[in-house]
C-alpha cells in the first residue's frame, strides 16, 4: 500500500575502486568509503552529501587493502575511524590529519575481516573498546587507551581447526559492567562473549557460514540479534530470555537465494533492520514482539518465545552483491550502501515513522 | 525467481518441476484451490515460463495466493528503487526539502562544533571508565588468572575453554574481601537477571547538539521499551533522556508509561511539569485527567478535560473520558444503580490522623488489583491526600466481604466460606472423591486468590509499633518491589501465572538483594509465587518456595496449605498429611484442610496398613502463639467460652498494667488481621478478649459490631454499638454500624435516623447518602407492599472497617457484585460459589476469559443451576471452551455441562450441543476427567448421545457422532 516505506536511490557515486565498507561520520552529512585499490591499496574516500550529489573531500591512500571500519569507540567530538586491513593491522585516525594513524597495532596475522566498536559517540555505558574478527580464527578486543596488546581476546584451544571469523558485534553494553561480544564465524558457529564475567556465554550452529551478526542496540540489555548467513537466511534471536540447554529463542527467514552479506539495525527504531543481499537486493525487515516474550517449558525453566518478522520493503539496485550499509546515525531514513559494482549509493527511505 | 530449467514441453501431463498435473495450470482450478503451497509452486512454473506464457494466469495465480496469504513469500518480487514517479509531487517535494534543511543544519552545526571543539576534549578523556582489567578495577594480585593472561604475559590467547573454566563467583569474593570497590560488582553477580541501568548520563563537556543527540537516543530507547511493553525500563530511559535534557515530549513519554505502570503520582508529577513547560500541551491534560480521575479527583479530571476541548472541540477522546467520568460522578451521589460496572467504593477517614506517605500507591494497587471501578468522595480525595501512614492492612478485607450477597438463609455457609475456605462447597461434594479434592483445591485457591490479592494491599504495610499476629514486625516493601508484587498479582488475577512468577521473581531478587531484614515481606512473595507455580501445576517449585516462605515465617498458614496441596498432588501424601494437620493446629476452622487430612488418612491407610501413623514424620507442634483459632470452628463466640476467662484471668494476674496494654494490642490487631482474612468470628473473638482488657476502647467495640454485621449477628452489632454511643455519643461509625444493624433487623425507620446522624456528622459520607436513599426506598416499600422482601434489587451493600491501634480506618461499601467478577454486568452479577437458595435466575453473558468463565461455571456449578449453565454454553463459542476451561475442566463441570446440554440445548440446538461436546473433548485434563466419571454419569452421558443420534443437524453426521462418541469412550 501507499503507507509502506519506499526506498529511493538519491545519489549513485561510481567507484574507481573496490568498497568494502561505507559509513556515515556521525553528526555531519558526510560519509567514508573504504576499499581496496586495483593496484592493492588501501583506499579511504571521505564524501560530503550536497543536495543530489556527493562530493569528494578527501582522499588517503594507504598501504593495505581497508576492509571495515567503525566510529563505535570514539567520541563525538573526535570522530575518529577505527580500521581493520588485510594485512590484519588495526589502526584508528584522526581524518582531519590522516597522515599517521593516532592508533596502530598489529592485532592479527591475517585479514581484519569485522570491526565494531562500543562505548563512544554516547552509544554504550563503559569503556571505549573495539572488537576485531579476523581469518586467524581470534576475535579481540580493545581499548584504544592501551597500546600493544587486547584487552580481552577470544581463541580456539591449539590443535582445534581455526575458523574463519567473519562478524563481530557488540551488545548489552547498558551499565559500566555489562557487555557481550558476538561473532560469527564461516562454519556458522555464532559465539555469545561476555566480557564481564570472562566466559562464552552461549553458542550455536546456524549451518552456514555466518557473514554478518549485529544487536538491535548495544547499549540496551541485549534484546535481540540478527545474524544473517551464506545461503540466504538469517536468523533473529530474543536476546532476553536464555534458556538453561535450548539457549536463545529464534525466528529465521529466507529473505533471497543469494548470501545475506549485512544486516543493519535503523538507529532509530530497534525493531526495523535492513539486509543487503548478494543479488544486489535489500530487504527492509521489521520484527514484531511476540504477546509473550516468554514462557516457561516442561521443567518451569524460562523460556524465550520468538517474535515474527514481515517484509516492509524490497529493492534491487544492482546484478552484484550490496556488501555494506549503514544507516545514518542523524537523519532517519538516510542510508548508504556499497557494492561490488563499484559503486555507492544513497538510500532514502521514507515513511519510517509510520510503522 | 524462476527456475533455470528451459521451457519445454513434456507431454507427459506433468509439469517438469514439481511434477503438478497440467490440469492445475487452469482458472478454474486456481480459483477453487486453497493450498498456498501448491499455488506458490504453480506461480512459480508460470513465472518460469516452462509451459508457455500466460501473464493472465500468473496475475490470477499471485491474486489467489494474495487472498489467501498475503505475507506469502512467492509474492515477494524484485523492484527497482523507488523514483519520483512513485510519489506525488508533494511527496517527493517533502523527501527532498526534508533532506536538504537537515543537510544544512548539518552544515551548520559542523562549524560551531569546531569551533568548540579543543576546549572539551580533555575533560572528556578524564572521565571516561578504566580500561578493562586495569589495576583500577582489579587488583593485580587478586586476578592473577586474567592479568597472567592479559597483561604480564603480553596477550597470551585464550582459548574458549578457558574461558569457559574462568569462575567468576570465586574471583568476585576474593575481590569481595579485599576491595570494599568491588563490592556492588560482586552483589551484581548474584543477581543478574535485573538490569542495573544508571538514571542519569554524565554529561560533563558535551556540546549542546550532544546533549541533543544523546537526550534523543535514550528517548527512542524508552520508546522502543514503551512499545515492548517494558514500561520500567521505558521510564529509565525516559528518566536518563531527562537527565541530558528535559523536554515536555520525554516527560509527557513518561507521564503515560507511568500511567501504565498505574505510578499515578509520578505520572502526575509528569504531566505537570509538561504543563509547566507547555500549558496547552493536549497529550498532558488528557494524561494528567486521566490520572486524576484514578486518583478520583473527579472535579479536576474534569476541568483538564474541559481545557482540552475548549482547545480541540472535537477531540472525541476527551469526549469519551469527560462523559465516563461525569457518570462516575454521577453515581456517586445519589442511589442510582451502578450502570452496569462492578462498582466499589473506598472511602477513607481519618481520625487523628498522622501523616505519611505510601497512600496513595496502595489505593491504586486497590483499584489495580480488582480492577472495580474505585471511586469516591470529597472526603476519599481529602483523604488521599492526607492520609497517613496508616494500616493499610484494613483494606485487606475488601477483597472477601465485596461479593457476599446478604442472604440470611445461608448464612451459615458464608460463614465458612468467610473462612476463607469453600467450606459448603465441599461439603456437598462429599460422595465423590477425586473431583472433590480437585474442585476443593480450587475452591481453596480462588478465595485465596482473593486474601492474595488483599495479601499484596498490605505490601506497604506501616504497621507502626503494632506487632501483626504473625509475630514479628514487617518493615516496609520498597516501592520497586511493591510495583514488582502488585504487577505480579496482577498478573496472578488475570491467570498468568508465568508472568506472576516473573514479577514475584523480581520482586524478591530485589527484596533479597536489599539485604534488608523484612521477612514478612518477603515470606509473602515466596508465597505467592508459589501460588503461582501450585496453578500452574509446578508442585517441586511450589514446595520449595513454600519451604523459603516457611523459614522466614513459620506456621504462616497459606505457604503450609500451599505445601500441602503441592504435596497431594505429588502424591507425597505424608507430607501433606503433615501440613495439613500443622494447619489445623494454628486454624482448626479450615474445613478444606479437615477435609483433605481425612482424605489423606485413607489414602494412607490403604497404602500403609494400619500402622501406617508410625510411617509418618513428627508432627510439628506450634506454638501457641501461632494458634489462631484454637477451639471448635463451630462455636459463636468465645466470650462465654470459660476457657478463655480462665486464661485471661491467669493471664491478668501475671500481667503488671503494662503487659495488659501490650496484650490488648496484640489481641486488637489480631482482631484485625482476622478481619483482613475475612475471619469475622475469631475477628470477634479477638475483639471479645480486648474487652475483657478495657471496656473504655470504643474501636474495639466497632471493629465486633462489623464483624457482628458481617456474620449477620445484628442484634448483637446493634448491642456493641449502643455501647460506644453510651460512651461516646457522636461516633460517626457506631452510628453508620448501627443502621447498618438496623436495616439488617428490618428496622428502616431506626436505621434511616442512624443514617441521617451520620450525615448530620459528616455530609460527605456518601455511602451514607445511598444507605439512606435505600433505607428510605425500602421503608417506603415495607409501608406500601406491605411485607415485601427488601431485597428487591440486587444491591446489597457491605462495610467494611477495621480500626487499628493508630486510630485511622477506612470503609469500603461494596455492591453485591465481588471484586471478582467485576467484569460481569451488575444485573448479570454472578455469585460465587457459595450455595444460594435463592431462586433467582442467573443471567449469563459470554465470559471474556478464562478466569471469569471459571468463576460463572463455579458459582453455576454450587447452584446446580443446569438452565443458567445451559445460557452460557448458548452464549459461549464452542471453539473457545478449551481456551476458557484452560486447565480446570473437572468431573463436576464436565457433568454440569452434559446436563445442560441434555436437558436445554440438545432439543433446541443439537449441532451446538454437538460442539460444544466435540470441543469439550479438546479441552486439557479432558482424558483424566471422563476417567473418572462415575456409572451414572457415563448412562447420563450415553443419554445426550442418544438424543443427538435421534434429532438431526447439518452440523454433524452419524458417522461423526460415532466417532465422538468413541472419544467420549462410550
Amino acid at each position: 500500500g501507499a503507507e509502506r516505506p519506499q526506498v529511493v536511490s538519491h545519489v549513485q557515486q561510481a567507484l574507481s575502486y573496490t568498497v568494502f565498507d561505507c559509513k556515515w561520520v556521525p553528526r555531519s552529512a558526510r560519509l567514508l568509503c573504504l576499499g581496496s585499490a586495483a593496484r592493492g591499496t588501501g583506499v579511504l574516500q571521505l564524501y560530503e552529501l550536497h543536495g543530489a550529489r556527493l562530493e569528494l573531500l578527501r582522499e588517503i591512500e594507504k598501504p593495505k587493502p581497508i576492509k571495515c571500519g567503525t566510529f563505535g569507540a570514539t567520541s563525538l567530538q573526535q570522530r575518529y575511524l577505527a580500521t581493520g586491513d588485510f594485512d590484519g593491522n588495526l589502526n584508528i585516525w584522526n581524518l582531519e590529519a590522516p597522515e599517521i594513524p593516532v592508533y596502530s597495532v598489529k592485532g592479527h596475522k591475517e585479514i581484519i575481516n569485522s570491526i565494531d566498536g562500543v562505548g563512544g559517540l554516547g552509544i554504550g555505558e563503559g569503556a571505549p573498546e573495539i572488537v576485531t574478527g579476523s581469518r586467524d580464527g581470534t576475535v579481540k578486543v580493545w581499548d584504544p587507551r592501551q597500546n600493544d596488546t587486547p584487552v580481552a581476546s577470544m581463541e580456539p584451544v591449539q590443535g582445534e581447526s581455526k575458523r574463519d571469523c567473519w562478524t563481530v558485534a557488540f551488545g548489552n553494553a547498558y551499565n559500566q559492567e555489562e557487555r557481550v561480544v558476538c561473532a560469527g564465524y564461516d562454519n556458522g558457529d555464532i559465539k555469545l562473549f561476555d566480557l564481564k564475567t570472562m566466559s562464552l556465554r552461549w553458542e550455536t550452529n546456524i549451518k552456514n557460514g555466518v557473514c554478518s551478526v549485529e544487536f538491535d542496540r548495544k547499549d540496551i540489555n541485549m534484546n535481540k540479534l540478527v545474524a544473517t548467513s551464506l545461503e540466504g537466511k538469517f536468523h533473529v534471536f530474543d536476546m532476553r530470555t536464555q534458556h538453561p540447554t535450548k539457549g536463545f529463542a529464534s525466528v529465521s527467514e529466507k529473505a533471497q537465494k543469494s548470501t545475506i552479506w549485512q544486516v543493519r539495525h535503523l538507529p532509530q527504531n530497534r525493531d526495523i533492520f535492513m539486509t543487503s543481499g548478494g543479488s544486489g537486493s535489500l530487504h527492509l525487515w521489521k520484527y514484531e514482539y511476540p504477546a509473550q516474550r516468554s514462557k516457561k517449558d516442561s521443567e518451569g525453566s524460562e523460556m524465550g518465545v520468538a517474535g515474527s518478522l514481515s517484509l516492509l520493503q524490497n529493492v534491487t539496485l544492482s546484478t552484484q552483491p550490496i556488501s555494506s550499509l549503514d544507516w545514518s546515525p542523524d537523519k532517519k531514513g538516510l542510508c548508504v550502501c556499497g557494492s561490488f559494482d563499484q559503486t555507492v549509493r544513497v538510500l532514502i527511505v521514507t515513511k519510517l515513522n509510520k510503522i | 525467481m524462476g527456475d533455470e530449467s528451459v521451457p519445454y514441453f513434456l507431454g507427459e501431463g506433468t509439469t517438469k518441476t514439481y511434477q503438478i498435473p497440467i490440469s492445475h495450470l487452469d482458472y478454474k482450478f486456481i480459483e477453487k484451490c486453497t493450498d498456498v503451497k501448491h499455488l506458490e509452486k504453480i506461480l512459480r512454473v508460470l513465472r518460469s515460463g516452462e509451459e508457455g506464457c500466460y501473464p493472465e494466469l500468473t496475475l490470477v495465480c499471485e491474486k489467489r495466493i494474495e487472498h489467501l496469504d498475503p505475507r506469502s513469500r512467492a509474492l515477494r518480487k524484485d523492484k527497482p528503487a523507488a523514483t519520483a514517479s512513485d510519489f506525488t509531487a508533494e511527496e517527493w517535494q517533502a523527501i527532498n526539502s526534508e533532506l536538504m534543511s537537515w543537510l544544512t543544519e548539518m552544515n551548520e552545526d559542523d562549524k560551531k562544533s569546531q569551533l568548540l571543539r579543543t576546549d572539551t576534549l580533555n575533560e572528556r578523556q578524564d572521565n571516561l571508565p578504566p580500561i578493562r582489567c586495569s589495576s583500577s578495577c582489579l587488583p593485580t594480585n587478586q586476578n592473577k588468572k586474567l592479568q597472567n593472561k592479559q597483561r604480564s604475559k603480553k596477550n597470551i590467547p585464550r582459548d574458549y575453554s578457558e574461558w569457559d573454566k574462568f569462575d567468576v563467583e570465586k574471583e568476585c569474593s576474593k575481590i569481595d574481601e579485599n576491595c570494599e570497590e568491588s563490592n556492588s560488582k560482586a552483589r551484581f553477580f548474584s543477581r543478574p537477571s535485573l538490569p542495573i541501568i544508571e538514571k542519569k548520563i554524565d554529561t560533563t563537556g558535551m556540546t549542546k547538539r550532544e546533549k541533543i543527540f544523546i537526550a534523543t537516543r535514550e528517548k527512542e530507547k524508552g520508546n522502543e521499551a514503551f512499545a515492548t511493553g517494558d514500561y520500567v525500563e521505558a521510564v529509565t530511559y525516559y528518566t536518563r533522556s531527562i537527565s541530558v535534557i528535559p523536554t515536555a515530549a520525554v516527560y509527557n513519554n513518561k507521564a503515560q508509561a507511568e500511567i501504565k505502570l498505574q505510578d499515578w503520582y509520578s505520572a502526575l508529577e509528569d504531566c505537570e511539569k509538561v504543563l509547566d513547560m507547555e500549558p496547552g500541551n493536549i497529550k498532558a491534560l488528557m494524561r494528567r485527567a486521566t490520572v486524576h480521575s484514578h486518583l478520583q479527583n473527579y472535579q479536576t479530571a474534569i476541568e483538564d478535560l474541559n481545557k482540552v476541548l475548549s482547545v480541540e472541540p472535537e477531540n472525541s477522546m476527551a469526549k469519551k473520558n469527560l462523559l465516563e467520568i461525569k457518570e462516575k460522578l454521577k453515581s456517586l451521589k445519589p442511589v442510582s444503580e451502578p450502570q452496569g460496572k462492578g462498582k466499589k467504593i473506598l472511602i477513607q477517614e481519618i481520625e487523628d490522623s498522622e501523616s505519611g506517605e505510601g497512600r496513595g500507591e496502595n489505593k491504586e494497587e486497590l483499584e489495580r488489583r480488582g480492577g472495580y471501578k474505585t471511586s469516591a468522595s470529597a472526603a476519599a480525595a481529602r483523604a488521599a491526600a492526607a492520609e497517613p501512614a496508616m494500616g493499610n492492612a484494613h483494606r485487606k478485607s475488601h477483597g472477601k466481604g465485596g461479593g457476599r450477597a446478604r442472604d440470611r438463609d445461608t448464612h451459615k455457609h458464608k460463614d465458612s466460606a468467610e473462612s476463607g475456605l469453600k467450606k459448603g462447597a465441599s461439603e456437598k461434594k462429599s460422595e465423590k472423591h477425586l473431583s472433590d479434592n480437585e474442585g476443593e483445591v480450587n475452591g481453596y485457591l480462588r478465595s485465596d486468590e482473593k486474601s492474595e490479592s488483599a495479601e499484596a494491599e498490605i505490601s506497604k504495610p506501616h504497621r507502626e509499633g503494632s506487632q501483626s499476629a504473625g509475630g514479628g514486625s514487617s518493615t516496609s516493601l520498597p516501592p520497586t518491589a511493591a510495583k514488582l508484587k502488585s504487577e505480579g498479582n496482577e498478573f496472578f488475577k488475570s491467570g498468568q501465572f508465568g508472568e506472576a512468577v516473573l514479577k514475584y521473581s523480581e520482586a524478591i531478587e530485589y527484596v533479597t538483594g536489599l539485604g534488608e531484614q523484612s521477612p514478612d515481606d518477603l515470606s509473602v512473595l515466596y508465597s505467592n509465587r508459589a501460588a503461582c507455580y501450585l496453578k500452574e501445576g509446578n508442585c517441586s517449585d511450589c514446595i520449595q518456595d513454600c519451604n523459603r516462605a516457611l523459614e522466614l515465617q513459620p506456621f504462616s498458614l497459606k505457604p503450609l496449605l500451599r505445601r500441602a496441596m503441592a504435596n497431594e498432588s505429588m502424591e507425597r501424601y505424608r507430607q501433606a498429611y503433615i501440613d495439613y494437620k500443622t494447619v489445623l493446629q494454628i486454624d482448626s476452622s479450615i474445613q478444606a484442610a479437615n477435609d483433605s487430612a481425612n482424605r489423606i488418612t485413607k489414602t494412607l491407610i490403604d497404602q500403609d496398613g494400619p500402622s501406617w501413623r508410625e510411617k509418618l514424620p513428627p508432627i510439628p507442634v506450634v506454638p501457641v502463639a501461632a494458634q489462631l483459632y484454637r477451639w471448635d470452628g463451630g462455636g459463636l463466640t468465645s466470650e462465654n467460652k470459660p476457657s478463655t476467662i480462665d486464661i485471661n484471668r491467669e493471664e491478668e494476674l501475671q500481667m503488671n498494667c503494662e503487659e495488659a496494654t501490650e496484650k490488648f494490642k496484640r489481641l486488637k490487631n489480631e482482631g484485625n488481621d482476622f478481619v483482613k482474612m475475612g475471619e469475622y468470628e475469631e475477628a470477634a473473638n479477638k475483639y471479645s478478649e480486648c474487652m475483657k482488657l478495657n471496656t473504655e476502647e470504643c474501636t474495639v467495640y466497632t471493629n465486633r459490631a462489623l464483624c457482628y454485621l458481617k456474620l449477620y449477628k445484628y442484634e448483637e452489632a446493634k448491642r456493641d454499638c449502643d455501647h460506644v454511643l453510651q460512651i461516646e455519643d457522636s461516633n460517626i461509625k457506631a452510628f453508620y454500624r448501627r443502621a447498618l444493624a438496623y436495616k439488617g433487623l428490618q428496622n428502616y425507620q431506626a436505621s434511616a435516623d442512624d443514617f441521617n446522624k451520620v450525615l448530620l456528622i459528616d455530609p460527605n459520607v456518601l455511602e451514607a447518602q445511598r444507605e439512606l436513599e435505600e433505607v428510605t426506598q425500602l421503608l417506603h416499600l415495607d409501608s406500601s407492599a406491605g411485607a415485601g422482601s427488601h431485597q428487591t434489587h440486587g444491591k446489597k451493600i457491605t462495610i467494611q472497617e477495621v480500626t487499628e491501634a493508630d486510630e485511622q480506618e477506612e470503609r469500603q461499601f461494596a455492591t453485591s457484585e465481588d471484586a471478582e467478577t467485576h467484569h460481569v454486568p451488575a444485573e448479570e452479577a454472578v455469585p460465587k460459589p457459595v450455595p444460594r437458595r435463592s431462586s433467582e435466575k442467573l443471567r449469563v453473558s459470554e465470559p471474556p476469559n478464562a478466569y471469569d468463565f471459571g468463576q460463572i461455571v463455579n458459582a453455576l456449578n454450587a447452584n446446580k443451576d443446569k438452565a443458567a449453565c445451559a445460557d452460557l454454553l448458548t452464549v459461549t463459542d464452542p471453539k473457545t471452551l478449551p481456551v476458557l476451561l484452560s486447565n480446570k475442566l473437572e468431573g463436576e463441570i464436565l457433568l454440569i455441562f452434559i446436563q445442560s446440554l441434555e436437558h436445554y440445548i440438545a432439543g433446541k440446538d443439537p449441532g451446538l450441543a454437538y460442539q460444544h461436546l466435540f470441543y469439550l473433548s479438546k479441552a486439557e485434563r479432558f482424558k483424566v476427567v471422563l476417567a473418572l466419571l462415575s456409572k451414572n454419569e457415563k448412562e447420563e452421558l450415553q443419554q445426550l448421545f442418544d438424543l443427538l443420534s435421534e434429532s438431526q443437524s447439518d452440523q454433524y453426521s452419524l458417522e461423526d457422532l460415532e466417532s465422538l462418541k468413541k472419544v467420549y469412550e462410550l
